[in-house]
């Protein structure tokens, strides 16, 4: 199908290998670049904890990493992930249900659109903290406060991005889907259905990122367990290197998660997008 | 035996925003077509032919007048390619050419397959769209056309939009499969040249949707492109169409 | 988190609300249109809403209850006992802190996306560590400037300054990112200096995102500063909110909260929005037209 490769002169043949090398050695002045940020970070880390501040004020990266690696292995961690992460999840949940009837009402009635962006673009305003005191008032200490917080949180976000999908479907398909006599079934699965989907998923991403953020910021304030409340314990006796173990460990299993789950989904449903099909990296 | 009967057919749209007068794109069009014959319709832009087609398959409404595809007494079964080519991004080649078909079956992938590979695409069914290159998205949409079988066959410029060589190989492809199938078609152009490679009869639209002029393109096929007939026969049509051109700037057409 | 995606969403949920049509004519439909009728209407709702929760949930004040609270708090009178009310002087703390926060934390988040974005081996530099930096959630943050800095401005000040660069500089330099290879190419046939490339290339190229990249800097930023100043301030908005809580006088406590969500709409709306409708005069952008609906 494609046209073949002619065969390169000579001249052309040493020019591209010159190119190739010079790829090359970007690429790995990339990667090294890349290896000395990592450096840095830890370098600067040190530092700070050992000049500018004091080592109980900062704990050294080492000390950080053994403390979140001691974590690990107690049972406390898998507990406490556990609630987490299903409060996420069932807020996200929740949000996405909630998603499918407001984004319907956005992308096909008028006066809808102009009361729910209005109201929507205002939500996603609110600083998240307001969320997360009022649901201590509100709600007590209870794991319903996370899971409500992480669905208002992100309800803005998945709603706008699936009304995006509905309106955004190309008419001429619809068109052409009628001229060859299509019913509306057909037309719902095959254009509607996959156009949204895909706009939804490629929003998920973000929407993980403040859901978990904002159900770690509920626990803070109002939960019996999870990450959040354990970071907040640690602040409160003053041990620093616990707060930040549990931190880290946050940010490694949040960017796992959107790394693993979330960018993979997103490339297996999003195939027919690249001009390899999806089959580099 | 098909035949499209079209009378005094008028399509007005309103005006709209963007455009607040409304806008005349067929005014009282008639014509009939009977039989396995390739009619093509050229005008200049404006004068309503992607309108007709529209409404020809059934995706338009007539403001007024009528058409009637019919096939042995029953509405016929439409065919379309359009000027883009219109595939479902997300779905791989193979599984836009099912999306047209009724039935889902081994023997309805077969046909695909079989469409496919007179558009000589034998070997892209399971690449997504963007895979391909534009001449070769035009190729799908031309054969999933010709799998549903179609009783007419309608054609909206699908080769305006590809660069000269690719056009001329794909008209040589759309002859090579209407040789075989013969079905009746409707081709809209605002080229004179590929429309005298490819139909039989050419009508002739002026701006405001009615017909200029009726010719019989008489020549024998397969046609080729630098056959001096078909030259001499494009240098006539050109001829008239330039006319036309002359007589509505000269406020001739009433 | 791609914050590229955020300013799509943000700037894709605005053009949604833009593209409601033409200004509706002067019926009823059109007067059940207007934007402040809408925006009454959902105001409306969502104290209709927390009425019945305070009378679902008995601990939960009422809006009159709140309203004449904060009447009292605003007015400087007495809310019985010893305790009178006190707004502007807390207001006055938070502002300035979140003032000077934003003005060292803006400025160096812009300076460090645009290197990030301009220059490759920048990029394989600080990108991953600015990527860390986002994901430390923003109440990491407050605590360890409160446990660095005590009761002392710094704390807060420190928090909104950590939570502001990393937003900044992804943005930004995302917006670098994205100025159109073509004009670059355009500019560099043209031989155009590079001060001058600098200004209306690539300034003028990451407009859009910079603009996102403060206002979720402004939002991050004010969170933040209310995160530390509840925790660990004797003074301040957050701080104010944190004594009616600890004093058991919840209306005092939830009309504080009200007021962080009034307050930074309105400084959206007083400050940002006008300078973006400025900023974009060029074009006419969805989320001007949104504004300009609003």
């Amino acid at each position: 199908m494609s046209a073949a490769v002619p065969s390169a002169p000579e001249a052309t043949s040493a020019h591209s290998v010159r190119e190739l090398r010079r790829a090359v050695r970007r690429r790995w002045g990339f990667r090294l670049s890349v290896l000395l940020g990592w450096a840095a970070f830890v370098g600067v880390w040190y530092v700070v904890s050992l000049y500018l501040l004091t080592p109980q004020q900062l704990p050294q990266p080492h000390v950080v990493a053994t403390e979140a690696g001691e974590l690990l292995s107690q049972r406390d961690f898998g507990r406490n992930f556990q609630a987490s992460i299903l409060r996420v999840v069932a807020g996200f949940l929740l949000a996405l249900l909630a998603s499918v009837g407001l984004g319907l009402l956005i992308a096909y009635n008028r006066w809808w659109r102009r009361f729910l962006v209005n109201t929507l673009l205002f939500l996603v305003s609110v600083p998240t903290v307001s969320f997360a005191i009022l649901s201590l008032l509100v709600l007590g200490v209870s794991p319903m406060g996370p899971i409500l917080n992480a669905m208002i949180v992100t309800t803005p976000y998945i709603t706008m991005n699936l009304a995006q999908g509905l309106t955004g479907v190309d008419r001429r398909l619809i068109v052409m889907s009628e001229a060859f006599g299509r019913t509306r079934a057909q037309m719902i699965t095959g254009i509607l259905v996959p156009a949204s989907l895909l706009s939804v998923l490629g929003g998920t991403r973000l929407a993980f990122a403040v859901a978990w953020r904002v159900g770690l910021l509920t626990e803070v304030f109002a939960s019996a367990d999870g990450i959040g409340l354990q970071i907040r314990r640690s602040f409160e006796s003053y041990d620093i290197r616990g707060m930040l173990a549990w931190a880290l460990l946050f940010i490694v299993i949040m960017l796992l998660i959107e790394n693993l789950v979330f960018r993979q989904l997103e490339r297996l449903l999003s195939r027919w997008r690249s001009p390899d099909g999806g089959a580099a990296p | 035996m098909a035949t499209v009967l079209i009378e005094n057919l008028t399509k007005v749209y309103p005006p709209t925003l963007n455009n607040p007068t409304q806008v005349q794109a067929l005014g009282g069009l008639s014509m009939s077509i009977t039989g396995n014959v390739f009619v093509a319709v050229v005008g200049p832009s404006g004068s309503g032919k992607t309108t007709l087609l529209n409404i020809v398959a059934g995706v338009e409404r007539a403001t007024a007048g009528s058409v009637r595809a019919l096939q042995e007494g029953v509405p016929a079964r439409v065919g379309y390619v359009f000027q883009e080519p219109r595939l479902l991004p997300w779905r791989t080649v193979v599984d836009n050419m099912l999306y047209v078909q009724d039935r889902k079956s081994d023997r309805s992938r077969r046909e695909a397959e079989f469409y496919l590979q007179m558009v000589g695409l034998s070997d892209v069914a399971d690449l997504y769209p963007s895979q391909l290159s534009g001449g070769m998205q035009q190729r799908v949409g031309i054969a999933r056309a010709f799998l549903v079988n179609p009783d007419v066959l309608l054609l909206d410029e699908p080769f305006s939009h590809l660069d000269a060589l690719t056009g001329r190989s794909l008209r040589d492809y759309m002859q090579r499969i209407w040789l075989q199938t013969r079905k009746t078609a409707l081709f809209v152009t605002h080229d004179v040249t590929e429309a005298v490679e490819l139909a039989d009869r050419i009508v002739m639209l002026r701006p405001g949707g009615t017909a200029y002029d009726d010719i019989a393109v008489d020549l024998p096929r397969p046609r080729r492109h630098d056959d001096p007939a078909v030259r001499d026969m494009q240098d006539e049509v050109l001829r008239r169409f330039d006319a036309m051109g002359a007589a509505v700037r000269f406020g001739a057409h009433a | 988190m791609s914050d590229m995606r955020a300013r799509e969403d943000l700037a894709g949920l605005r053009s949604l609300g833009a593209r409601s049509g033409p200004k509706a004519p002067p019926t009823m439909r059109g007067f059940l249109q207007r934007p402040w009728f809408i925006g009454l209407l959902a105001l409306g709702l969502l104290l209709l809403v927390w009425q019945w929760i305070s009378w679902v949930n008995l601990q939960v004040p009422g809006v009159g209850e709140i309203a004449r609270f904060m009447f009292t708090e605003i007015s400087g009178g007495s809310h019985g006992g010893a305790l009178s009310g006190e707004f502007w002087a807390p207001l006055a703390v938070s502002l300035q802190r979140y003032a000077v926060g934003l003005a060292i934390g803006v400025p160096v988040g812009a300076v460090l996306g645009m290197v990030i974005g301009g220059v490759r081996w920048a990029r394989g530099l600080f990108n991953d560590t600015v990527l860390v930096l986002l994901a430390l959630p923003a109440v990491v943050w407050a605590f360890l400037a409160s446990l660095w800095f005590g009761l002392s401005s710094w704390g807060p000040i420190l928090a909104v300054v950590l939570t502001v660069v990393p937003f900044m500089a992804v943005n930004i330099s995302a917006g670098v990112r994205n100025v159109d290879p073509g004009l670059a190419e355009m500019s560099r046939s043209f031989g155009v200096p590079f001060g001058r490339r600098l200004h209306h290339l690539l300034f003028g190229g990451s407009l859009p995102s910079a603009f996102t990249g403060l206002r979720l800097s402004f939002m991050t930023g004010w969170n933040s500063l209310l995160i530390v100043e509840w925790f660990g301030s004797t003074s301040g908005v957050g701080w104010r909110a944190r004594f009616w809580y600890d004093a058991l006088r919840y209306p005092g406590f939830v009309g504080w909260i009200f007021l962080f969500v009034i307050l930074i709409t309105l400084l959206d709306r007083l400050l940002l929005s006008p300078l973006e409708r400025r900023a974009f005069q060029w074009n006419q952008r969805p989320t001007l037209a949104f504004a300009e609906e609003a």
